[in-house]
């Protein structure tokens, strides 16, 4: 059934661990839940409403149902806080006892609710097949009648009364329940250690109570707190409209009601219960959005980490379990390594020394002098990704840039075009284009030199395109972003650059949507994409790593093409030795954030300057000791 | 396009069987028989089983499921047993209130969410985000007839701005028809725009920070033209997806909603029913409400194929 429900998304089923780990997880959870302001607002706003509603003859200044006649419809007065109904009854003693209704309605509801949406998910989720396909229809079918029709439908059949209104409650829930159990079992069913249980010999029973069970509890948290704020909300709409319970009992709902028929003459009256409502419903929904945080912090921190700290692996070697290490771990600085493994070549030092630091010619047309580039951390320090890097590229020709996975390189690239993740900043330096310094101005004014003047090529071909834009209308639109064309003139030159880039049958292809593509023919759009502009320089970000080898061979004779044809600088960034030696002129060798050695391709690949660079040339596969690990 | 609505038809019928299905089924679950609930305690057992004849309660099963399903094929819901008028007529006076109600809610939402979420989604955790993002946290717990009754009090009763009970059905007059819209599109659009708002926000905060954002950025367009063609596009697939969902809340909120406004809708015409147990009437409106959502979610689904080229059948 359609509920309301605010859209608090429930805890990623993938961040839920096996229960070995579940309490200790469980209590982190409590703790970061304990550091959240908001979360500590709506745990007091709760305990005030469960303490009226427990307390409530106590709290309460006279019976809900005691008449005081003098007292008839008076406004707020000493004796009367809220004022006082027809009847006289107390208005704010009433609120006080309506917080009791409010809460047995939602409790009531949602353990209901789960009671029998719970077992429905988990069964649907593990058993999977027909009962799964027919379960999962009727769960859909559901989503066509509204929760409150549910609700009217109920009381019709069973008449009023705090019981009815449970059940009417819990079986607009208990689909919402369902759904969300299956899901998260259905995730826990395909992971290995289910599996592994099963093999182990544990029963069915055992594995749904044991180890998809804790894992439904974090979320079914998330989701019981969410609804006892639309329950108490729904009970308050059947109440106003008459239909929850008996006249004679205390409710928001039903004071909203009175207040509602006397509206005109006394307004005041519909302020109180109706911020109760508020009040309480927010806090339930701030409770469940704590709740989510806490536990998804444990996937906040990953992907932060994963961010920051990507674990590197050397993918041109067999990624030997001794060379990956933590760039966030990282203390001691390459130089220092260099100074304690001996160098492999007698030309090492001396070729770190004047070629990282050589001066960028005069015929350089992008210039990064003294690149730092640092990742604020979530305790406030920072991390440094790359390390006062010096790196120009000539016009015409091809710089390699050259680096494991999580080296800093791509973060180069990212600096340079002034497009540096959120939590990501160039600390200093500068990015020289034909002189000027673009990371000194604006990001809007470095953003205006992009396509025009330096243009990119990013790896993952198919999320380089709009999914939901045909590629035509996405090529026209960066022409037109550069000349001043008709859209007639635009996409017949769209068709030449496809023409250009070497995708057959131009105009058809330009209808098309990314997802029609292969992956070599979407890198060929991106590469038009990148042309459309004529940068003077480009750069192609991995370009061609999630590539097959065939369709990257076409790719880079591609770019070499471009480069003979257009006399464009390219700065080809790539972990893989076969690219940087097939297109470069130059490469740079990366590692950790340092540019530890610049040299003609030639000098690099005979004799390598650095130690680094030297292991990084012996884990090759195509080197002959494939046993030797990279010892960094 | 006529490929893609069949396509949805052929998944809508079923729906429709089971849910036509589940509305007969009703009376079944009441308790002792229906006749005696509306006859109520004093009745007799010959007026109990008049009432029955009368309703065809006292017939097989199968001949009762067979009378119900050629009813409807005819268009035809029975009769109101309170008011002895085909239930066809009760509703037809009134679905257009209540559409008029939904549609007005539906608007003032998307307008509210859609911009609200672009807004907030293109500059997440900033100052003016989490004023936003905050205050679509108490839009949620706002219930929406409490909003209706503080804008009555406030633009009705203090302000004079538009009078109360102002209802005029728009084929008596659209403009007044407009004004009386105004209040209810915008009690029922506060909660429901937040929760678009939040929807988007979340879609957009994705979309931004996409790579084809980051390759449309390096070809030199500028953000602003990325964000309104290429941002809100894209969040609004998954929005869309779910406004399905979202409508189908309005349209029961909308019954609360109309008690407020004294909107001559289907609710009003539930509530009375529910309260006098007028078992056919409740069961016509169930099934036209199941119809008008299942309908709605037919043409939105159209609407995302439309927007999202792979859910389009190849």
């Amino acid at each position: 059934m359609s509920t309301q429900v605010s859209a608090v998304t429930v805890g990623d089923p993938a961040a839920s661990s096996p229960s070995g780990k579940q309490a200790s997880s469980a209590v982190q959870a409590v703790k970061r839940l304990a550091t959240q302001p908001s979360t500590l607002i709506a745990i007091v706003i709760i305990a005030i409403v469960v303490i009226c509603a427990v307390f409530a003859p106590l709290i309460a200044p006279y019976p809900p149902d005691q008449t005081d006649t003098s007292a008839s419809m008076s406004g707020p007065t000493a004796a009367h806080w809220l004022g006082a109904d027809t009847l006289g009854r107390d208005l704010f003693s009433q609120l006080i006892y309506g917080a009791r209704t409010a809460l047995i309605v939602a409790v009531g509801s949602v353990a209901l609710a789960m009671l029998i949406g719970i077992p429905m998910g988990l069964i649907l989720g593990y058993k999977g097949g027909w009962y799964d396909r027919l379960g999962s229809r009727i769960m859909d079918m559901a989503d066509a009648l509204p929760g409150l029709m549910v609700g009217f439908v109920v009381i019709a059949i069973l008449g009023r009364g705090i019981g009815i209104l449970i059940f009417a409650i819990g079986l607009i829930f208990c689909m919402n329940f369902a759904r969300i159990a299956r899901a998260i079992t259905l995730g826990e069913r395909k992971k290995l250690y289910v599996d592994s249980a099963t093999v182990v010999g544990h029963s069915n029973t055992q594995i749904i109570f044991r180890q998809v069970l804790p894992n439904l509890a974090g979320p079914m948290a998330v989701q019981g707190a969410v609804f006892l704020g639309s329950a108490i909300k729904l009970e308050a709409a059947l109440s106003f409209l008459g239909l929850g319970l008996s006249d004679d009992q205390p409710s928001w709902g039903g004071m909203l009601r009175f207040a509602a028929e006397n509206q005109a003459d006394h307004g005041w009256m519909v302020i109180a219960p109706g911020l109760a409502i508020v009040l309480t419903v927010l806090a339930f929904n701030l409770l469940g959005d704590g709740i989510n945080d806490a536990l998804s912090g444990r996937r906040h921190s990953r992907m932060k980490r994963s961010l920051i700290g990507k674990k590197v692996v050397v993918q041109a070697a067999d990624a030997p379990a001794g060379a990956r290490t933590d760039v966030a771990s990282r203390t001691a600085t390459v130089p220092t390594d260099t100074a304690r493994t001996a160098p492999a070549s007698p030309a090492a030092a001396p070729a770190v020394v004047t070629e990282t630091a050589e001066p960028a010619t005069a015929s350089a047309v992008l210039n990064l002098c003294d690149l730092t580039v640092v990742a604020d951390r979530p305790d406030g320090g920072t991390t440094t990704l790359v390390n006062a890097a010096n790196l120009h590229v000539n016009k015409g020709e091809i710089l390699g840039i050259l680096g494991e996975s999580g080296s800093g390189k791509s973060m180069i690239a990212k600096s340079a075009l002034g497009l540096l993740p959120a939590g990501v900043r160039l600390e200093s330096g500068q990015v020289l284009l034909n002189g000027k310094d673009l990371a000194a101005g604006s990001q809007k004014d470095h953003h205006a030199v992009l396509g025009g003047q330096l243009g990119v090529v990013f790896q993952n071909p198919q999320a380089n395109l709009s999914p939901v834009h045909t590629v035509g209308r996405q090529m026209t639109q960066v022409l037109q972003a550069h000349h001043s064309m008709s859209r007639a003139a635009a996409k017949a030159r769209a068709a030449e650059l496809l023409d250009l880039v070497g995708v057959d049958e131009a105009p058809r292809r330009l209808t098309q949507y990314p997802y029609q593509f292969s992956g070599g023919m979407a890198q060929r759009v991106a590469i038009g994409l990148a042309l459309a502009g004529e940068p003077e320089v480009l750069i192609a970000d991995e370009a061609t790593s999630a590539l097959d080898v065939t369709t990257q061979a076409q790719v880079l004779d591609l770019l070499l093409n471009l480069r003979e044809e257009m006399g464009m600088a390219i700065i080809a960034i790539t972990h893989d030795l076969g690219v940087a030696a097939e297109i470069c002129d130059r490469v740079a060798v990366v590692y950790h954030g340092d540019v530890v050695e610049t040299a003609p391709v030639t000098e690099i690949f005979d004799h390598p300057g650095h130690e680094y660079t030297a292991r990084l040339l012996a884990s090759h596969p195509a080197a002959q000791d494939r046993n030797h690990t990279l010892e960094v | 396009m006529g490929k893609l609505v069949a396509y949805r038809l052929a998944f809508t019928l079923p729906q429709l069987l089971i849910v036509s299905l589940l509305v007969f089924s009703l009376t079944f679950l009441v308790p002792g028989s229906p006749a005696a609930a509306i006859l109520g305690d004093a009745a007799t057992p010959e007026a109990i089983a008049q009432v029955e004849a009368q309703l065809g309660l006292d017939q097989p099963f199968f001949t009762q499921l067979g009378t119900y399903f050629s009813g409807l094929l005819h268009g035809d819901l029975g009769t109101s047993m309170r008011l002895g008028i085909p239930v066809t007529d009760l509703l037809a006076d009134r679905v257009g209130a209540t559409l008029s109600l939904v549609a007005g809610g539906m608007v003032v939402s998307l307008i509210l969410g859609i911009a609200a979420g672009v807004y907030t989604g293109t500059r997440p955790g900033t100052i003016q985000d989490r004023v936003i993002t905050g205050g679509t946290v108490v839009g949620l717990a706002i219930p929406e007839f409490w909003m209706g009754l503080i804008l009555t009090s406030v633009f009705a009763i203090q302000l004079g701005w538009i009078p109360i009970l102002a209802w005029t059905p728009i084929t008596d007059d659209p403009l007044m028809w407009l004004r009386g819209l105004i209040l209810p599109s915008l009690a029922l659009g506060i909660t429901g725009g937040a929760m678009i708002a939040r929807q988007t926000r979340a879609a957009m905060v994705k979309a931004m920070a996409s790579e084809y954002v980051d390759t449309l950025t390096a070809a030199g367009v500028p953000r602003r033209t990325i964000i309104l063609r290429y941002g809100i596009k894209n969040a609004l697939v998954p929005v869309l997806a779910s406004a399905g969902v979202t409508f189908a809340i309005l349209i029961g909120v909308s019954f609360v909603i109309e008690a407020v406004f004294s909107v001559p809708g289907v609710g009003g015409l539930m509530l009375t029913s529910v309260i006098g147990q007028d078992f056919p009437v409740v069961q016509g409106v169930v099934l036209v409400t199941a119809i008008i959502v299942v309908a709605v979610n037919l043409l939105l689904d159209v609407c995302y194929g439309l927007i999202n080229p792979q859910a389009r059948p190849q």
